[in-house]
């Protein structure tokens, strides 16, 4: 019985170390996805280019309740790579400038 | 320090430096000093470091809506000049929606819509430094423009770019940024030389007007981070 309570006393220290580890984790995880919803990335992902006309860019993530709306320069990077067409034709930078 | 706030640490750390690393844009969108071919260029670009530094963090966070070119941001030369003149050159990829009403104008409207929208901003961004205005071996800018042009068709189709590379020569330059010519005056002496995908136009005649689109278009709801402070 004593010997279960040491491990239940030593236990207490070890589980507040996981606890802040998974806060921790917790917290990269919200900074990765920009504290947006999957509902909210689909808004944004159909939403990641604009017009010429000047109406364009309807970045429009919609971040959880009561907080204010946020798009970062990560989110428009994110958003950009999954928009990817695939390699254009275009010229090259040698056509037009030696280095 | 116990092995598990070592570990509690080293994640806090973590988090730290990827925070940081998502603050600050690429440094492969410069070319790097030992691609340069000649001195003059090199020399360039190891005195005015930090302009080119300071020139590609303004655009990843001011101009979020394009993407900066890998080692687009040096001293170049431009082929058609034989002397080794070397301008400060610029590349970007305009992001935005394939628009009809675009994709009906002429190359030249469009070119010069783009022009209009992006040289002049461009031109200000890229002489902010004035050592780099006034060192006498830089001799004129280069804004290169690219947009989509052609969404793939079909499966196994490559979306197409309309591009534009615009060369001012430095007393062009500084005369507009002097608002002693106009971007119209900009358009009709500078070369323009337009390419469709990877096939040459050759020199386009263009005809610009002042389009404050840069400086005042936001994005919805973007922030930009923290200490960056965009004019």
């Amino acid at each position: 019985m004593e010997a279960a309570a040491n491990l239940r006393r030593e236990g207490v220290p070890a589980m507040r170390i996981d606890r802040i580890g998974l806060l921790l984790i917790g917290a990269a995880l919200v900074a990765t996805t920009g504290c947006a919803t999957g509902e909210e990335w689909a808004t944004w992902r159909g939403h990641s280019s604009h017009f010429a006309s000047g109406s364009h860019m309807g970045f429009s993530v919609r971040n959880r309740e009561g907080t204010q709306a946020r798009v970062t320069r990560q989110d428009i990077q994110v958003a950009r790579d999954q928009n990817w067409w695939g390699k254009p034709i275009t010229v090259s930078q040698e056509q037009i400038l030696e280095r | 320090m116990s092995g598990k706030g070592t570990l509690a640490a080293a994640l806090a750390a973590c988090l730290l430096l990827a925070a940081s690393a998502w603050a600050a844009p690429s440094e492969d969108r410069i070319l790097a000093l030992d691609q340069y071919t000649t001195d003059k260029g090199r020399r360039l670009a190891t005195a005015h470091g930090r302009a080119l530094r300071a020139l590609n963090a303004e655009i990843y966070h001011c101009m979020p809506w394009v993407e900066v070119q890998k080692s687009s941001i040096g001293f170049f030369r431009p082929k058609h000049i034989a002397s080794d003149s070397r301008y400060l050159s610029v590349r970007i990829y305009v992001e935005q929606d394939p628009s009809p009403a675009f994709a009906a104008l002429r190359v030249e409207e469009r070119a010069s819509a783009m022009f209009s929208r992006y040289v002049g901003a461009l031109l200000r961004r890229m002489n902010e430094d004035a050592a780099l205005a006034g060192d006498p071996a830089l001799d004129g800018y280069t804004v290169i423009l690219e947009w989509l042009k052609q969404m793939p068709r079909a499966q196994g189709e490559r979306p197409v770019h309309e591009t534009i590379a615009v060369f001012v020569d430095k007393a062009l330059a500084l005369e507009y940024l002097g608002r002693r010519r106009s971007i119209t005056d900009v358009a009709a002496h500078a070369k323009v030389r337009g390419f469709d995908g990877e096939a040459g136009l050759g020199d386009l005649r263009l005809a610009a007007w002042d389009d404050n689109f840069v400086s005042t278009y936001k994005v919805a709801n973007y922030q930009v981070e923290a200490g960056v402070t965009c004019r």
